[in-house]
Formats: C-alpha cells, structure tokens, sequence
C-alpha cells in the first residue's frame, strides 16, 4: 500500500501560503507554491516535526542526515514540473504497525516515510483524462501542502488486511494530530500494488498498480476485483503486465491506464535549493517526549479493562468522546462488556437518529452509569432505561428521579407478586391447560397478565420465575 | 563635468554637499544611454520615465538630511534575470517576452530600501546560459571597447552598460563566471561573492548549487558597498547563509599562490603577463608570491558542464506554457507543452536541457552526475588545503581579451572554454572578484582574478581594494559612434 497522508500545518510545505479549505480556486498562493520564476523553496519545520513523530509512532529508523530530492515529470498541475519528495533517504524507514483484523492481531510491515508537496488539482472536462479532455481545470490551492508518503512492504495478504491496515493508519495520524484524516476529503490517499502467486511460488507475481480508490469500500472492492483477475489470468496461462489501473467506481472493474507514466524515468536528484535535512538527537527527544497515547496502547487499555480485541479495536477508532465515555462509565459499572454495548450501541444509536455526532453536554458518565445499573440491578426493564436515556439526551434529569416520578420502577417484591400471579392462574384455567398439553409460548401471555395487572410495574423475569413454579 | 565614472562614495559626497542632485546625475545617466545604446544594447528596457518621481524623491532627501545612505539615488542596472515586482523579466528569451513579475527579488527589496534608482533591466544570453550574449533572443550586447567584440556573459549587457556610464553600476548573476567574464571584456570590477551571502530569491535560477549574484561596478569599493547591502540570511533563501566566523586571510605580508594550472595551455601570452605583471606589484607591496597546484581545476569544465546542465534540465521545466509565459498551442496539453518548449527556447538552452537531461537518466546518473558530484566535493578539499597554505590564489580572469562575433560560436568548446578560470569558484563556493589591471595587444581590456576561502568576502575586497590602488588601471572605453 502507498498512502499519502495530508498533514494539517498552518501553511504549506515550501512557502507561507495558508493551509485553508475554500471553495475559491487559486486562492492562496504565492510564487513558491505558483513555481514562478525565480522563486525557492523552504522546508516547513512544523511539517518536518508531523513525520518524524508519524515516523517514530511507526517505529521506523529515523534518518538523521536526510534530503529532498526532485522528482521531474511534467503535468500541468505540477507548479515546477518537478515535485519536491525524498528518494533514497527518507526521514523513516524499517518501521510496523499493529493492525487488528478479524478480532486478531497482525503486523504490517512498513518500507518507508517520507515527505513531499502535493501538486494542484486538475478538473478534465468532457473527459475523466487529460488527454481526451476538452479543457482541463487547474487550482493550485492543494499544490504545496505537505505530504507524507507511506509506503507498506508487499506482505498484506487480503483486502481485508488492507482496509485495516489504512484504518489503523488513519486513527494513528488522527490521535497523532497530524491530520484531518477524512478520507472524503482527500487527506488519506491511498494506491494499491496486487500481485497474484501460486500457492508455492516463492517469488510475488508481477505487480499491478490500482489508482483511484476514494473510500475503504472500493479499496476492498478494487482489491477483491484485481486478485479475481488476476488469479482467473494465471489460471489461463495469460501473462500479467506491470501496469496502473485505474479502479472505476461506477462499472466497479479497473481499466488499463497509460502505461507511460509507470515506465517513467524521474531522475531523481538532490534538490540544490534546500540544505540537508539534519534531525538533531534534540530535535527527536523532544518529539518522542511528547508523544501523545496512540491508538495500540489506547487498543491494549481496553482489552485490559475485558474487552475482546475487536471491541477494543472498534471503540478506538470510534470519535474520541466514546472511548473516554466508555472509560468513565466502566470505571462505576465495573461491567465493560454491558458499558460497550450501551455506548456503541444504545447511545450511539440514538444520537445517529437524531444527527447528533456526539451527546449533550450535560450527559455525565455517573448518569450513564446510573442507567446501566438501574437496568442490570432489575430496578428498571431494558425499554425503560432506553427511554430515560432518550429522555436524558433531551435535557437534564436524574435517571433515578425521573423513573420513580413516571413509575418506571419495577415491582421485585416476590410475595406481592405471587399473589397477583395467583390470581391470574385462577382466571386463566383454560390457558393453564393448554400449556400443560404443550404450548409453552402462552407463558408469554400470562405474563402479560400479570404485567398488566401490576400497571407494569412488576419485573418480567420475576414474574415469569414465579408463574412457571406456580405451574409445577 | 561627467559624473558617471565617479565612486558611489565620491557621488554621494557630492549630494551630500549640494554640489550635485539625484535627479541631475539621474539625467547624465539617461543622457548617456541614449547616446550609447542604439551602438551597445546593454539595456533591454530603461526606467525612465518611472524614475522621474523617484530622483525628485531623492532630491528632497537630500536637501532635508534625510537621506537613506549611501546608495540613495544612485542609478544602478539589473540583469534582466532578477525580478522587479510590476516589470518585465524576460531572461533574454522568447519563452518569457511578455512575463511581468508580481514580487521583487530580496536583493532588489533591499536596494529600494537604500533608494537606489533602476536604470532599467540589462541584456544576458538566454537564461544565463553563455559567454557573449550572442545567445539572447533580442540580439546581442556589443563591446564599448569595440563593437565588433562580444562584452562577454552571460551579464554582458551589466558589465557594458557600467563600461559605457549609462549606470553607475549593476548588478550580473554569476554561476560559472557570469559576472567576472564580462566585467573583464569589459575593462570594470566584477564581484561572486561566497555562494549564499546574497539571497537568490528572485534571481531565475539557472544552476542552483552554483547561481550567486553579485555587483558589476567601475571600482573594487562600489563592489563592496553593494554587496554589504545585499548580503545576509534570508528566511525565503534556505541556502542563504547565517555569518560564520571565519580565519580570514591576511592583509599584510600576506601569501598569494598563482594556480599553475591556470598559467599553461589555453591561457593567451597578453593573459599570462598581465598575472605577472600584478604578482610583481604584490610583491613590491611585501606579499609574498608562490606558484600552487591545483590538478583538479583542469577538470572543472567537465564537471560543471554536467552539474549546470543537469540542474538546469529540472530549473527550467516550469516553462511549460501552463501558468505564465508564452503559450504555443497544441491539439493536447502535452503537444502544447511540447511546442511551446521548442518555440521558446533558443539553441543553447535546448542543448544545455539535453545534456542535463541525459546525465540524469537512470543508467547514466552514476557515470555522469553522480560522478560530476564525487568530482566537485574533491575539488573543493583540494582547494581547501591549499588555502591552509596561501591566503589568496591569483589566475588570469579570462585566457584571453574579448573575442569577436561568431568568431567562437562554432567552435562550442572554445566558447566554453572562456570561462575555465571563473567555473573553480562556483564549484567550491568560494568569492571571487576580477579587476582590470591593463590593456592586450590589441589595446582591450585584460583582468586579474583573485580568490579567497569561503565567508571571507569583504576581506578580499579589501585587499583588492589595495592591490587596484596600486594597479591604477584609469584606461576608459572610446565609444565609436558615440555623439556626447
Ligand atoms: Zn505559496
């Protein structure tokens, strides 16, 4: 996997230029980011800083005495006609991650990190290439801002494998607070090279390039498409070309794009307009020193509070409010099973209907707590305590308050309930008999009764235990 | 009485006293122009109307003590390859005729913070890229000294105009000797400072590792008063150096090694004996003279010819048609980019494009740039070391006095090989300045270079400061054709 990260510095990578969405094309710009004549190029430190600390949280190797190099190919969104990128010594190299795939654990082997400029967007009109396309839009607001490129060793195994791996990565450069990490707006870009092997081939078969994935569904899809083709391919003796494609999310198939640029010679050279990149023992003490807690020792604090590893893996990289609800809330429950399903389930569930990304303010993990208890402790049935949940997304209450005052309370009291349960026996001797030539299911029924009876203030399940003693 | 040879410090006395205006001696500069230019062609385009407002300015300062020093009101040019916000910087190509810069370079920020006034902009072969400037697209710059020789390049529209009193003095790029080949055909003062000193933000890059602009003035102190108001650490240059404290080279009784390699072969008799001549002052002055060995500097056409080219091939790729510039359309983006590279550029570009561009593909980069790179670091020790021993190395500035039109555009190595002595001081980074010590044979201007350790600029321009005080070159250009 080659991932490009768009990291949020206040400007961009060379120049001053601000780092700002709008919807105005060409902006903000400046002779740097524009490569008019004359104009040079000078590294962003904040930038510089993103990767390093993107590169240690990765444990990669960190290259001390590093550089820019240029890497030349035309295109007209290219300000310079060459990008500004790191060849042969990248800031990161040798590194992993921890992913999560299928509620295990798996490593992914990273090659490289290394730092760039993106370029301008470009628009094709009448065309979705440039070489068919009747005009060709440019807007160099995007051209300058830092990337980082991360770069994967070939040992991903399946889409799957690779929708968590970018996943992981993602929740990384956002707990890092390196990036936006919104796939829908470009700040995680990501290509994918397949190759296809008999099963007892040694060697990776020839590789293709998949371009052109905008979201973790057609990376998965992209990805299930390419290994079908290919293996259908070998299966017919058919050579496999070293080629990008380009995955079309309409037609859900990837086309054959030039091969030009894939055989492109980028002569690649230091860039003479930027000093050695220098990271000082300093400069990276004061980096790992300020490392902020990243989403596999956050992953690991919630297996330890007895979560599975895929309920771990799943509220770490839920917003940020659920994982802390979550600690908060099983800190009083002592119930992290019961606690998850209430938030990732219950609350998360309500707020989504209601277009809510996160809960009211007022909300307090002791009131969580309360509801859960009031629940599990019988006080409460699960209807209720959805209710009182919804109703504490509306406004402030107390949960406990509010379900004596609208006579949510359930009556556990077993001797008062045997009598109501008496009596609806007595009532119901046709009933009885029909459960005793077998239809159980009218248990249910004489429940209901005695729910009725008791204005719904009596437990269910007490109920139930006690009708099915009365009956034997 | 003319007052355009005068030294800027000699100038500014004469404002100061009230014995001259800007605006008066602004009007001698422009009178001068245009009595020389229609023979020279040194300038491209002249400011003059634009200054009008600014020598008036200039006056008021003046006369109100308020003046913003010693450069303030001096008519200075600038090589048509460094930007003036809202002016023309065509590079001398056809690929840039109608491109106006919208910022200033650093350098001219800094000048107009001094209130110097632009004469205009001056003519340079195509992107910098040449000897003569018989390679710019809007014809060539003649010699004052006689017009059917070439000024030199590729500032030889800085170095005439200053030659010919339509400037006080210029500014010139110099990236193999760019500065101090022209200054020499041209009989004035030409200065590179130490690569970094002086920002090239703004200047069109030509080599990067190598580019260094620098003053083109009649004497060594108006070459040290611009630089020490160019100089200095730029947040928008990252190669632009923060001082560094130095061992500076001595003043007195100090030691001065003729490079040996730079005395034999393809050095003229005229540019041999002028070397000797001024080695014979040094020594009259109690300096002492050694002869040093320098085998590498024989290569140093070699390897510059594979940096500036492969350096190149990627500074100027930005000329695409795309953003700015002229535009020669195609069927395609591509073909558009295609045809308006072939159109724009001249011969020499091209070529220099190619070269560079083949000494950086795959399969040839170790054979060719890598080895240029390997070639240049041991060039630089070697210099080095010498240093440890010398203070100062002395060379001829060119192997011989301004050549003739055509007389070596067909021999393309010949023409390259004009520029031997100067290419050392671009590839080691260190400053160098030409001075005109005498006339050749054929009575034309002949030049000394003298170089100095890197980040110890202004105490070889003080020790040629000296050297030119006893040299007393005065000799002045006869312009023929010229009516004032
Ligand atoms: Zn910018």
């Amino acid at each position: 996997m080659e991932t490009h990260v768009e990291l949020k510095t206040n400007s961009k990578m060379f120049c001053r230029c601000n780092v700002v969405e709008t919807d105005k094309p060409n902006e903000n710009l400046c002779p740097t980011c524009l490569g008019l004549p004359g104009s040079l190029p000078v590294p962003n430190k904040r930038a510089i800083e993103f990767i390093t600390l993107l590169a240690l949280s990765t444990k990669c190797q960190i290259t001390t005495d590093g550089m820019f190099h240029r890497k030349n190919y035309f295109y007209p969104d290219l300000p310079k006609n060459y990008q500004i990128s790191q060849f042969d010594l990248p800031v990161g190299t040798e590194g992993s991650l921890e992913i999560v795939v299928n509620g295990e654990f798996s490593t992914v082997e990273i090659e490289r990190v290394h730092m760039e400029e993106d370029t301008g967007k470009s628009t094709h009109i009448g065309s979705g290439r440039i070489d068919s396309a009747t005009s060709t839009h440019l807007d160099f607001n995007r051209a300058g801002i830092p990337l980082v490129e991360v770069v994967t060793k070939p040992l991903i195994k399946s889409s799957k494998e690779a929708v968590s791996y970018i996943e992981e990565l993602r929740q990384l450069v956002i707990d890092l607070d390196i990036s936006e990490g919104k796939l829908e707006k470009g700040n995680l870009r990501f290509d994918a090279n397949i190759s296809v092997a008999y099963e007892n081939d040694d060697e990776l078969g020839t590789k293709v390039e998949i371009k052109n994935m905008n979201s973790l569904r057609s990376l998965e899809k992209a990805i299930e498409y390419e290994i079908s083709r290919q293996t259908k391919m070998l299966n017919n003796n058919e050579t496999i070309i070293q080629e990008t494609r380009h995955w079309d999310e309409k037609k859900e198939v990837t086309s054959s794009m030039r091969s030009k640029e894939g055989s492109a010679d980028y002569r690649y050279f230091s860039d003479p307009d930027i000093p050695n990149m220098i990271l000082s023992e300093d400069f990276i003490d004061k980096i790992k020193n300020n490392m902020p807690v990243l989403p596999s020792e956050k992953r690991n604090t919630f297996i330890n509070s007895g979560l599975s590893i895929e309920e771990a893996n799943s509220i770490g990289k839920s917003p940020k409010w659920m994982g802390e609800l979550y600690k908060s809330v099983s800190d009083i429950t002592n119930d992290s099973k019961t606690t998850f399903n209430w938030i990732t389930g219950e609350l998360q569930g309500q707020l989504r209907k209601l277009g809510e990304t996160s809960p009211p303010e007022w909300m307090t993990a002791e009131q969580l707590a309360e509801i859960i208890s009031l629940v599990k402790n019988d006080k409460i049935s699960f209807t209720s305590g959805k209710e009182i949940l919804a109703e504490l997304i509306e406004e402030k209450i107390n949960p406990e308050e509010y379900a004596i005052s609208n006579k949510l309370i359930q009556e556990n009291d077993t001797e008062e309930i045997s009598k109501m349960v008496k009596e609806i026996i007595k009532e119901n001797s046709e009933v009885l008999e029909r459960i005793a030539n077998g239809e159980e299911k009218l248990i249910g029924f004489l429940v209901g009764q005695v729910i009725k009876l008791s204005n719904g203030k009596v437990n269910p399940s007490v109920a139930k235990e006690l009708l099915l003693k009365e009956i034997k | 009485m003319n007052h355009y040879k005068l030294s800027i410090s000699e100038i500014n006395k004469l404002f100061k006293d009230k014995k001259l205006k800007p605006s008066e001696l602004y009007s001698e500069v422009f009178e001068r122009a245009a009595n020389t230019e229609s023979i020279i062609h040194g300038h491209l385009t002249l400011f003059q109307d634009e200054n009008i407002k600014k020598a008036a300015d200039a006056d008021k300062r003046y006369e109100n003590g308020t003046e913003l020093g010693i450069l303030d009101g001096i008519p200075i040019a600038i090589k048509d390859n460094i930007n003036i916000a809202g002016y023309a910087t065509t590079c001398s190509s056809q690929m840039l005729s109608n491109y106006i810069s919208p910022y200033d370079a650093t350098v001219i920020t800094k000048l107009k913070d001094e209130g110097v006034m632009f004469t205009g902009k001056t003519n340079l072969d195509e992107f910098a890229m040449g000897s003569s400037t018989e390679n710019s697209a809007f014809g060539p710059t003649k010699n004052p000294w006689d017009p059917s020789r070439v000024p030199g390049g590729s500032s030889g529209g800085s170095a005439a105009v200053v030659s010919a009193g339509s400037a006080i003095a210029s500014l010139g790029s110099d990236t193999g000797g760019s500065i101090r080949q022209p200054a020499s055909f041209c009989g004035v003062v030409g200065f590179k400072p130490t690569y970094g000193t002086v920002s090239r933000f703004g200047l069109v890059a030509f080599a990067s590792s190598l580019d260094q602009i620098g003053p083109i003035t009649n004497n060594v102190e108006d070459s040290k008063i611009l630089f020490n108001s160019m100089k200095g650490f730029d947040p928008f240059d990252a190669t632009s150096g923060k001082e560094s404290k130095t061992k500076q080279p001595k003043l007195k009784n100090a030691k001065i090694g003729i490079i040996k390699e730079l005395m034999e072969d393809g050095i003229s008799e005229d540019a041999k004996l002028e070397v000797q001549k001024v080695a014979k002052l040094l020594e009259s002055q109690g300096h002492e003279i050694v002869e040093v060995s320098l085998p590498l500097t024989k290569m140093s056409i070699s390897i510059y010819y594979l940096i500036a080219p492969a350096e190149c091939s990627a500074n100027l790729s930005r000329f695409d048609g795309v953003r700015y510039g002229n535009r020669v359309a195609g069927n395609t983006s591509y073909e558009m980019m295609e045809n308006t590279r072939a159109e724009g550029f001249g011969p020499e570009v091209k070529k220099r494009i190619l070269l560079g561009t083949y000494a950086l593909s795959a399969g040839y980069y170790d054979a060719f740039y890598g080895q240029a790179l390997k070639a240049r670091a041991m060039m630089k020790k070697e210099f080095t070391e010498t240093y440890k021993e010398v203070d100062y190395l002395i060379s001829p500035t060119t192997p011989s006095d301004p050549f003739k039109f055509g007389e070596k555009s067909d021999n393309q190595l010949e023409m390259y090989m004009s520029d031997l002595c100067t290419i050392p001081a671009n590839l080691v980074g260190m400053p160098a300045i030409s001075i005109p010590t005498g006339l050749s044979s054929n009575g034309l201007p002949l030049s000394v270079q003298i170089m100095s350790p890197a980040n110890t600029d202004n105490t070889l321009l003080e020790f040629s400061q000296k050297l030119e005080s006893v040299v007393s070159f005065t000799s002045l250009p006869e312009i023929k054709g010229d009516v004032s």
